[in-house]
């Protein structure tokens, strides 16, 4: 069952034009220049430096890399950063 | 941002979180719905955030569950502010001494002023007067009566004074009086006649100028002319043509007219009746009273009197231009005794004439003379007589009108 619905969910981005973040359970990653970064969509925090921060997803993890890095607003599955951002980087675990 | 807004208002702490990764102490926070803002890391083993007042009892559970380390750097926002204040116990005492001084000030009278074109001498009678009352700079509003009794007062004990205006606005009594002044009775000039206002019969007639009309006995009706003011004097030694062309010579006509005069009345009165008569024993209590609560300040106790008469004044405490909802209430605790009175048919019956004779009076005025009195008819309906009277009265009739002369 959980096999078709999986199946599923790209069929119904594809052909039905869902938000693919919503049904696909993906991060939705906002980047303003390089001075902020608002993710939606993130399972939790793995690492927070001022230099780096790294997020679970669903299949991995996102790092982003930069320097004075603060965490402007923290709630359950959002995230606001701010910094100099240097790079956005997927990892797959 | 939504969910930082107002923290001001209800507070924030900064905390700083010290163990191993403590970024994951943050991580919890959030889990269990508690909004952390501001975070920065400040070193290997150390992390800072900002939390909302009312979340520290949250994140203190958090703690005991995990091993990191919290220190509280940073109170922000009102509840801090106000509890610095509160801290400064002089601060406090000025503050509430002075909110007491104001109403204390705005409940005493700053200034007495007397408008109106009045003489000197009757303004300093009223200030006496008004001395004497308690009212002067420096009274309690509440103790003194309302304007309007102040007001009744003032024109009875002033018989100068036609009318007095007295208004309260804030602390200051404004009084605003009217001077008596005897003005002479307005007279018809000119020439005029006596005409009869009332149908009655001539009694008395005194004539000092005109020429009577009619005579003793006479029954005149209302406009009937009783004295004329024009004087035809006719010489018997006079040419008949000197006759034609004599000169009509008219003058204001003076006299009083006495007539009898009837009147019919009906009177009703009670067989039994019930009245109220206060003994003179009194007691005042004084309330404090805060919408419909009553709480005794004063007067404590009840009197031992059998009927109360109960007569309250209430007057608001007032702070600058409001009034308070606050108020001082004056009860004045009266004995009475309810009197009752039965009285025979005879009894009655004597109680209407002389009733309805008083009330004739004061309408006819003090000139009048109430003569005889008959009872026409009685009947007894409901406890109450009923009656019938016929009066009759000797009063003067006759009422002054202008002869107009034409051209």
């Amino acid at each position: 069952m959980k096999n078709l619905q999986q199946r599923l969910r790209p069929w119904l981005v594809k052909y039905l034009a869902l938000p693919s973040d919503v049904v696909m359970e993906l991060p939705r990653i906002t980047i303003i220049g390089q001075l902020h970064v608002y993710i939606e969509n993130h399972k939790g925090l793995a690492v927070f430096t001022d230099k780096e921060l790294r997020l679970k997803t669903t299949k991995g993890y996102i790092q982003i890399k930069g320097s004075s890095f603060v965490l402007k607003m923290m709630l359950p599955e959002e995230i606001l950063l701010e910094g100099k951002i240097a790079e956005v980087k997927f990892i797959s675990g | 941002m939504k969910q930082i807004q107002g923290s001001f208002i209800k507070g924030y702490v900064r905390i700083v979180v010290t163990g191993i990764r403590p970024e994951m102490f943050f991580q919890e926070c959030t889990d269990r719905g508690v909004t952390v803002w501001n975070i920065k890391r400040e070193g290997r083993k150390t992390c800072s955030g900002n939390v909302k007042l009312p979340d520290i009892p949250k994140i203190r559970t958090i703690r005991r569950e995990q091993n990191y380390k919290i220190t509280f750097e940073q109170r922000r926002g009102y509840p801090f502010l106000f509890s610095r204040f509160f801290r400064r116990k002089e601060f406090v005492f000025s503050f509430i001494m002075s909110i007491l001084l104001i109403l204390f000030m705005s409940n005493i009278i700053w200034k007495v002023e007397i408008t109106g074109e009045l003489p000197k001498e009757i303004e300093e009678k009223i200030e006496a007067q008004l001395n004497a009352y308690g009212i002067h700079a420096g009274a309690w509003i509440f103790t003194i009566d309302p304007p309007a009794k102040i007001q009744q007062k003032l024109t009875d004990d002033i018989p100068e004074l036609l009318w007095v205006g007295v208004r309260q606005k804030g602390t200051t009594y404004q009084l605003e009086g009217v001077e008596k002044i005897v003005v002479q009775e307005d007279k018809v000039e000119g020439p005029r006649n006596l005409v009869a206002t009332k149908k009655g019969i001539i009694k008395r007639m005194y004539v000092s100028k005109g020429v009577p009309q009619v005579e003793i006995n006479d029954y005149v009706e209302p406009g009937k002319i009783l004295v004329s003011g024009t004087l035809n004097e006719v010489t018997e030694n006079e040419d008949d043509d000197k006759k034609e062309k004599r000169k009509e010579i008219v003058v204001p006509a003076e006299g009083e007219i006495i007539a009898s005069t009837w009147y019919e009345i009906d009177v009703t009165i009670p067989l039994k009746q019930n009245y109220e008569l206060l003994t003179g024993q009194q007691e005042k209590k004084y309330y404090i009273g805060i919408k419909d609560f009553k709480f005794p300040i004063w007067g404590f106790g009840s009197p031992d009197y059998q009927d109360v008469h109960r007569d309250s004044t209430t007057s608001a405490i007032k702070f600058l231009k409001w009034n308070l909802p606050i108020d001082i209430i004056e009860t004045t605790l009266s004995e009475k005794q309810i009197q009752k009175f039965e009285r025979s048919k005879e009894e009655a019956v004597q109680a209407g004439i002389k009733q309805a004779k008083e009330e004739l009076q004061l309408q006819l005025g003090p000139d009048a003379k109430i003569t005889s009195e008959k009872v026409l008819h009685e009947s007894i309906e409901n406890g109450k007589v009923k009656l019938y009277l016929y009066l009759t009265v000797e009063e003067n009739i006759a009422k002054a009108q202008p002869i107009s002369q034409g051209d």
